[in-house]
């Protein structure tokens, strides 16, 4: 038979089987799993050491909290401005050719030469703007100040240099942001072990300098000059990934990094005096916080300003916009650098401009690299509302320049070249063209050519201009809405209207295009009307109706109350106007509504939505009729200008105008004629009158209408947003030079006589006896009725729904909630909804949603209470308060128009804004390099002021010298430079201030200087010089502002001299340390000390010599003693601030700035020599060794002296002479043997005896201790032997006087 | 003359009031100034028509003021308010003058009122408290008040819009130098009216004697109503000065009293009607956040006030007028919003 082969056996490696098989196996050998081992050796598990144990949680705790930083709210807008990165390095580093590569990987374009800042965008949600930053110390300090990411390049063919250290050291004392090392110069290597050195020890250094771990890119070898293009690529995706942590100065202040200037001087006051302060107007980003008009500024290297105007921009570089892509188009990768003159567009506050490259000569260079596509590139990229914008914005500007053209486009695009004066000149001359007349004009003109999304500052667009753009926005909108209502169909053509209408400006140019003059004129006049008077006359008038608007709006205001009746007609036609309009396009565009029906700015859109609603609710109501009236009267004011110019427009642009639009016009033009009539009576009246009881008549009003719908805003604000028209207005009326309107200063509007007082006193009570009146107030009490979500009763009930089910586990007995037993009854009543539903399904069912919406809410609160709160930490709960503190900044504002915003919040970080400042030193415009960075940095409430400021001061570990008191230092604090004079000191343990000579080591001391008050805790660094490069390190001090005060306390040490003149046992009389009795008298009591170390105390002034005095002392002074009083003279601080204005220097010389010099340096320039005191001259100490005499006691004392005491004949004896000397004995051999047998027989003997002595002893203790044993017992027998006697005597004893008792009762009983 | 109630006195800015006259409790508040604050330059020329004021840094400290009797102490308690955390030291004042008169909140009205809107802002502590150690009347005073308050670098926020519902009701009968019975005669009338609203009524009734009472006799009380967020709305009324006016009946006071803090209740708000300009103030000057506070309607001095801040700290207020959605709660209330102005106290030292 054949075997058959039989199957193997298979062990099973998987599934249950295998699972316990191997369970089983590892138990066996008594490894089984975790679980187990915790079972089988419970002791491993257990905590071994409750100290260690402590130890790491406590060191784990340490190293959580170590990571937490103090939230912060975080404050950056939605659409936060571009990042700054600063380029920085020492020269010939690769700096530029970084930038342009950077430039060049984001935008495909490649820039020739870099000046000023290049703004360009990164990503869908980030912008760059980037600066090369050169080696003067002034360009580091203040970019470092703005900087948000630093570009660190260094060479590491070279490695580190000064430099690098001191950027490195700004940027720690300005807070330090992001810093990116970036090594070049590595193609240089040939050898590789050696790169890889080279880069592991600059890493290393840089982590030092930086932070362990902080990114360092390589940049190996150029190809075609230019760095490898992945390379760069990388750079760019770190930069455009990175994240920023707030810097306090930077978030608590805001700044601008202008990209680009302009000068606005009235080009005659420049003729008159080319020294003249100037004005002009900077263009950038702004960053860090709010900032609010009329604020104060502060320009590094130029001074102090107060900003006097401010306005925002449309974004020249613009995030792209929210798209579904993964990438930047390519279409969209933007630059905007207008100082290096790219950028394509620029807008200014009235006007845009096309950069068409060179009309210049030397710009011929340039147009060679500059690729050509971008001009065209750009225009294609903006958005489409820019184009509308440029259509119907006139680029007709520039057509109708085309006679002045090259130098208009000159002076705006050669703005960069400013530092040539030629360009400057040409600049002045072109200026001529423009401001023939006067400021507003211009304005006039060019805000024709305004964009409908450019905006104007607050002030602006409260005055004239408020209307220039929206006005104009009107009209379009209006012609918008025209074609709405002509047919949907026709607003696709906008555009191409819009360019129509741009040609048709073109064609009307020749009307009005020989002056501006008669430009304005055309605008000025309503419309068609032609010319009618003079231009002269039509000039002043316009001068003249605008400067008493000022004084007008407000008679308007009482006079409208006088008109109140006519007025209110053409209230109501014009309300008839509005409410079709409303009807038909109120759902689409509210605000064209409410500037069409009141007419009124976009500014005041907000305002007057609500007086249109009040006005369509009806005219009865006095009070917002009287608002409206004035806010009317207010508006008139500065409106006429405009809507002439929109009549204008409109009749330039707009040809299909329907009725309502000539409504609106007669309207105006009846307002107008009204205005003019007022504008007489204004003038007789007196400006001032109607201001007098303003608020009076506010107040009156306001209560009037407590119970009405009031307009607060206007209410409170209406008055003041009136005054600064006015005050704008004022500054083109001075520009006008023919009326100057005086107005008191705005504290004097105030009532003189009425009673400051804070008590709001109740005018008309209600009474509270009325039950009505009462139940009005009836819910303010906690026995009111509440709300149902807090409602207790409800809640209760709810909770009750919620929780009401529970089974008792001891009694197991099921508790149902009122719902769940009442289970069939709201099954009923569920029926019975149902019922309902089907009638009216929706309602309830959303009702039913919410409900359980509620509840599930409620649960989930409820369990995140329960389960979360181990997590949440004190620090959890105040970032959690940040955060909600950041969501309600953001929110609060969201929904309101930028205008609006503005006013509220001052202009928000991230907006593009044009400052413009007045009184700049021509120095500024003359010497503008744009290789220097200009920043705009806004300083808090009180940081205008000077006063004397207290640091924390220490010299910088690697500058060489240390620091004298009294030497001017240049310290960079806050946003300034300055130069000041600084006073060391140092804290005594009670709280003095010393004054210090010079500032010690290693050691922080104090410093007192006088300057500018800067918020306590921020940083600064001191440097001895700003001028020229020294090899050193040029930082002397870092330090910390502590203190501001109005006056402050420095001391020096005095040591006022005197000298003994006679002395008694412990009182002496001093002399030559005052010099007059009233002195001594004033230090009476005062410690004084002598040399030697004898305190004493002064006592009273003596006679005789003046300024003598009696001093006692603890012990008895010698003659030669000087006595010394010890007191402190307190030191004047020298008011010495000095900002350093490099940025006024010739260009070129700018980083060769000095102020004062110190008297070292003086005296080194003149040659000098100090004249020592040689007294004061350390000499080496030579001090003569001092012999003592003999001691000598007289004879007859000798005599008397016990022989103890006596001298003894201490005469040393003589030395005895040979003769008396004893011979030697030299012994036999036999002697010699007998003498060693005898000494060694001795020393056995000794032996022996000691032995036996020893013996002996031990004997004798052993034999004591016997006897000690036996004396005890004996001491035991006999106490035993004692005890029995004694108490055998006892007992007799006892017995006996038991007998002897026993007797005696024996004898009383028988007694 | 209008006085720029404290708020040109924070050291940024250079007040110039034009003055018709100088009344000597303006006299008296110019040289308190003076004393808490330390370099700052006051001119009053000749006619004492017009006043220079550049300030100086606050410095605060233990100080003692006389103020002027012809007006009462919270006159110039209100502006200490405002300054009083932005000192170098903290301030510990004692003002003597007239605690309670018609025209001026009362000392109590603000330790009741203005000492709990100064916790909102975070300033608080041990140290922050207002101590009547003598009642003083007009016309002659004699009072004696103990004002201290701790010193904060930066203010917090608030977001106080809810004011909640009125839980309890206290208040403070005085009388000084008359009858102890006339401070329990309004007690009485006055828990007559508010017991309709609220069981939860406490009015205490303190009279003072001998030398803590002062120099002239007179009586008045005021009431707090607080609700459960702890909002506290205030109404206060006082005796005619001795020798001015008929005499008051107690009852007819405290009646009085009641009506004005139903009035009080009426206009509502997270702040009481006296301390608005105070609540606007501290929130101008937190951090640059936002903060909203619902008040009642505004007072003319609220609205005067509400100018100055704009004038000197470009602050607008977003005023938003909110009607009660329900019907018994009183009148409309008004929603304030501003963007602080991140100021922050220059004059404390730090170590």
């Amino acid at each position: 038979m054949e075997e058959k082969e039989k199957k193997k056996h298979r062990a099973k490696h998987s599934g249950p089987k295998a699972e316990k098989k191997r369970k089983r196996y590892l138990n066996d050998l008594g490894i089984g799993d975790e679980e187990n081992a915790r079972k089988r050796n419970p002791k491993a598990f257990t905590v071994q050491s409750a100290v260690r144990m402590a130890r790491t949680f406590h060191r784990t705790q340490d190293l959580k909290t170590k990571k937490h930083h103090i939230p912060v709210v975080d404050r950056t807008p939605l659409e936060p401005p571009p990042v700054v990165v600063v380029v920085v390095g020492p020269p010939k580093v690769g700096k530029s050719t970084v930038i342009k590569c950077l430039i060049k990987n984001f935008t495909r374009q490649k820039l020739v030469e870099i000046r000023g800042p290049v703004t360009i965008v990164s990503g869908k949600k980030r912008r760059l703007t980037i600066i090369e930053c050169g080696c003067d110390i002034n360009t580091m300090i203040d970019l470092a100040k703005v900087a948000d990411l630093v570009l660190m390049l260094i060479d590491a063919s070279f490695g580190f240099e000064m430099e690098t250290f001191e950027f490195l050291n700004i940027c720690q004392v300005h807070g330090f942001p992001k810093i990116m090392g970036v090594l070049t110069h590595l193609d240089t290597f040939k050898n590789n072990k050696q790169l890889k050195k080279t880069k592991k020890k600059l890493k290393h250094r840089f982590w030092t300098e930086v932070y362990p771990g902080a990114k360092l890119f390589y940049l190996s070898g150029m190809v075609h000059g230019e760095y490898q293009k992945q390379e760069i690529h990388n750079l760019g995706r770190f930069i455009s990934v990175m994240k920023f942590r707030p810097l306090t100065w930077q978030t608590s202040h805001p700044y601008v990094l202008a990209d680009r200037m302009e000068e606005l001087t009235n080009p005659e006051d420049v003729r008159i005096n080319p020294k003249c302060d100037r004005k002009i107007s900077l263009y950038g980003y702004l960053r860090g916080a709010h900032l609010k008009n009329k604020s104060q500024i502060h320009m590094p290297g130029v001074g102090d300003f107060t900003v006097s105007d401010v306005s925002f921009l449309p974004d020249p570089c613009a995030l792209p916009e929210q798209q579904k892509k993964r990438s930047l188009n390519e279409k969209e990768k933007l630059v905007y650098a207008p100082l290096s003159g790219v950028g394509g567009i620029v807008y200014d506050k009235d006007a845009v401009y096309i950069d068409l490259g060179g009309s210049h000569a030397h710009e011929k260079e340039e147009e060679e690299v500059r690729p050509n596509q971008e001009l065209v590139q750009s225009l294609i990229s903006t958005h489409s509302a820019i184009d509308v914008k440029m259509a119907s914005s006139k680029v007709s500007l520039f057509m109708d320049s085309t006679p002045l053209g090259s130098e208009d486009v000159g002076q705006e695009f050669v703005m960069p070249k400013e530092e040539r004066q030629v360009d400057l000149k040409t600049g002045r001359v072109r200026r001529k063209a423009i401001f023939e007349d006067d400021e507003k004009e211009n304005d006039d003109v060019a805000s024709d050519e305004e964009d409908d999304q450019e905006e104007e500052d607050e002030e602006e667009a409260e005055s004239e201009d408020g209307g220039d753009g929206d006005d104009e926005n009107d009209a379009e909108e209006e012609s918008e809405r025209v074609l709405l209502q002509e047919g949907m169909a026709v607003r696709r053509a906008k555009r191409l209207k819009t360019e129509v209408a741009q040609e048709e400006a073109v064609n009307e140019l020749p009307a009005f295009a020989d002056s501006d003059d008669d430009l304005e004129m055309s605008s000025e006049e309503e419309g068609e009307t032609a010319p009618e008077d003079s231009e002269m006359e039509e000039e002043e008038e316009g001068d003249v109706q605008r400067t008493c608007e000022d004084e007008s709006s407000g008679s308007e205001f009482e006079a409208a109350n006088e008109r109140a009746e006519s007025k209110q007609c053409d209230m109501d036609s014009e309300c008839t106007e509005t409410k079709p309009q409303i009807s038909e396009h109120s759902p689409k565009r509210k605000a064209v509504l409410t500037t069409d029906s009141g007419n009124c700015t976009a500014e005041e859109a907000s305002e007057s939505e609500d007086e249109n609603s009040s006005l369509e609710e009806g005219d009865d109501e006095v009070g917002s009729q009287e608002e409206l009236e004035a806010e009317e009267s207010n508006r008139n004011g500065f409106q006429r200008s405009k809507a002439k110019k929109a009549d204008s427009v409109r009749h330039t642009k707009v040809k299909t105008v329907d009725t309502e639009d000539d409504d609106v016009e007669n309207l105006l033009r009846e307002e107008e004629e009204y205005e003019e009539k007022i504008d007489l009576s204004a003038d007789t009246t007196g400006a001032l009158k109607w201001k007098e009881d303003l608020t009076q008549k506010a107040a009156e009003a306001f209560l009037r209408q407590q119970r009405s719908t009031p307009n607060l805003r206007k209410l409170v604000y209406g008055t003041a947003v009136e005054d600064e028209d006015q005050e704008s207005e004022d500054a083109d009326d001075e520009l006008g030079g023919l009326f100057r309107v005086s107005r008191p200063d705005e504290a004097s509007k105030q009532k003189a006589n009425a009673l400051d007082c804070s008590k709001f006193l109740v005018e008309n009570p209600q009474d509270w006896d009325l039950e009505e009146v009462m139940s009005s107030i009836r819910d303010c009490f906690v026995t009111g009725k509440w709300e149902d979500d807090k409602d207790a009763a409800k809640l209760l009930e709810e909770d009750e729904e919620l929780y009401g089910d529970f089974e008792d586990l001891e009694t197991g007995v099921v508790h149902k909630g009122k719902a769940a037993a009442g289970g069939e009854q709201s099954g009923s009543e569920e029926e019975e909804e149902e019922d309902e539903k089907m009638s009216k399904p929706e309602p309830e069912e959303e009702e039913k949603k919410k409900e359980r919406m509620d509840k599930k809410r409620k649960l989930k609160e409820m369990f995140d209470t329960e389960y979360d709160e181990g997590d949440a930490t004190y620090f959890d709960d105040l970032k959690e308060e940040m955060h909600k503190q950041a969501q309600l900044n953001r929110a609060e504002f969201e929904d309101q128009d930028d205008e609006t915003r503005v006013q509220y919040e001052g202009f928000r970080p991230g907006m593009y804004v044009r400052i413009e400042i007045e009184n700049v030193p021509c120095e500024f415009v003359l010497n503008f390099d744009p290789h220097y960075p200009i920043i705009l940095g806004g300083l808090g409430n009180s940081e205008g002021n000077v006063g004397y400021v207290q640091l924390r001061l220490k010299k910088h570990r690697w500058y060489k010298k240390i620091l004298k008191t009294r030497d001017p230092l240049i310290l960079s604090l806050g946003w300034r430079r300055f130069q000041t004079i600084p006073m060391f000191y140092i804290e005594d343990h009670n709280g003095r201030h010393r004054l210090l000579k010079y500032t010690p080591q290693h050691m922080h001391c104090g410093a007192a200087f006088w300057g500018p008050i800067t918020p306590q805790g921020t940083g600064f660094l001191a440097v001895q010089s700003v001028s020229g490069t020294t090899p050193d390190f040029r930082i002397a001090a870092t330090g910390v502002v502590l203190d501001l005060d109005k006056s402050i306390t420095i001391v020096k040490k005095l040591k006022l001299t005197g000298f003994p003149f006679k002395i008694f046992k412990n009182t002496c009389f001093i002399k030559g340390m005052f010099n007059s009795q009233l002195e001594v008298a004033k230090f009476e009591g005062a410690a004084i000390r002598s040399v030697s170390g004898i305190r004493g105390q002064i006592k009273k002034a003596l006679r005789a010599p003046v300024g003598a005095f009696r001093a006692t002392f603890e012990d008895k002074l010698l003659m030669s003693d000087i006595v010394f009083v010890r007191t402190w003279y307190p030191v004047s601080i020298p008011m010495f601030y000095n900002p350093v204005t490099s940025l006024l220097k010739p260009a070129g010389e700018k980083d060769s700035w000095s102020g004062m010099k110190t008297t070292g340096q003086l005296r080194y320039e003149r040659g000098i020599k100090l004249k020592q005191n040689k007294d004061s001259l350390y000499k080496p100490i030579v001090r003569e060794k001092r012999h003592f005499n003999k001691l000598h006691i007289p004879k007859a004392l000798q005599k008397a002296l016990p022989f103890k005491n006596k001298p003894k004949n201490l005469e040393k004896k003589g030395k005895t002479p040979k003769d008396q000397w004893r011979p030697a004995v030299i012994r036999e051999p036999h002697e010699k043997k007998i003498s060693a047998l005898l000494s060694a027989l001795s020393t056995v003997n000794n032996y022996k005896i000691k032995k036996a002595k020893v013996k002996h002893r031990e004997q004798l203790k052993e034999y004591l201790k016997v006897k000690q044993k036996e004396d005890e017992q004996k001491f035991k027998r006999q106490k035993e032997a004692k005890k029995k006697v004694y108490r055998i005597l006892g007992q007799r004893e006892k017995k006996r006087q038991k007998s002897s008792l026993k007797g005696s009762s024996k004898g009383e009983k028988s007694m | 003359m209008y006085n720029f109630s404290g708020f040109d006195f924070l050291p940024q800015h250079l007040g110039l009031g034009n003055a018709q006259h100088l009344y000597n409790f303006e006299a008296s508040f110019i040289r308190l100034i003076d004393k808490v604050t330390n370099g700052s330059r006051i001119e009053i020329n000749q006619t004492g028509t017009t006043l220079y004021y550049q300030p100086g840094l606050l410095y605060g400290g233990s100080l003692e003021h006389d103020c002027s009797p012809s007006r009462g102490i919270g006159y110039y308690l209100e502006s200490l308010l405002c300054l009083a955390p932005f000192m170098k030291h903290p301030l510990k004042i004692v003002l003597r003058g007239v605690t309670n008169d018609q025209v001026d909140p009362s000392v109590d009205v603000l330790k009741a009122t203005a000492l709990p809107l100064l916790k909102k802002f975070g300033i608080d502590g041990e140290s922050l408290e207002i101590k009547i150690n003598r009642r003083g009347m007009p016309p002659k005073g004699g009072g004696e008040i103990l004002f201290s308050c701790p010193v904060r670098k930066v203010l917090q926020p608030v977001q106080f819009t809810d004011p909640g519902k009125i839980k309890r009701i206290r208040g403070t009968a005085y009388s000084v130098r008359v009858s102890p019975q006339m401070a329990n005669r309004m007690v009485e009338s006055a828990r007559g009216i508010l017991n309709k609203f609220l069981p939860d009524i406490y009015i205490y009734t303190d009279h003072m004697k001998g030398a803590n009472s002062g120099k002239s006799p007179g009586f008045g009380m005021c009431l707090t109503a607080e609700t459960i967020n702890g909002t506290i709305l205030s109404a206060e009324l006082a005796s005619n000065p001795q020798g001015q006016g008929a005499a008051v009946l107690p009852e007819e006071l405290g009646q009085n009293c009641a009506k004005l803090l139903l009035e009080e209740v009426y206009r509502g708000g997270c702040v009481d009607s006296t301390n608005q300009s105070l609540a606007l103030l501290l929130m101008t000057l937190g951090q640059r956040d936002v903060s909203k506070v619902l008040l009642g309607p505004l007072s003319p001095y609220t609205i005067e006030f509400l100018r100055h801040l704009r004038s000197f700290f470009q602050i607008m207020f977003k005023i938003e007028t909110k009607t009660a959605e329900e019907e018994h709660m009183g009148g409309e209330k008004v929603l304030m919003t501003c963007v602080g102005i991140g100021f922050c106290n220059l004059s404390k030292t730090i170590r």
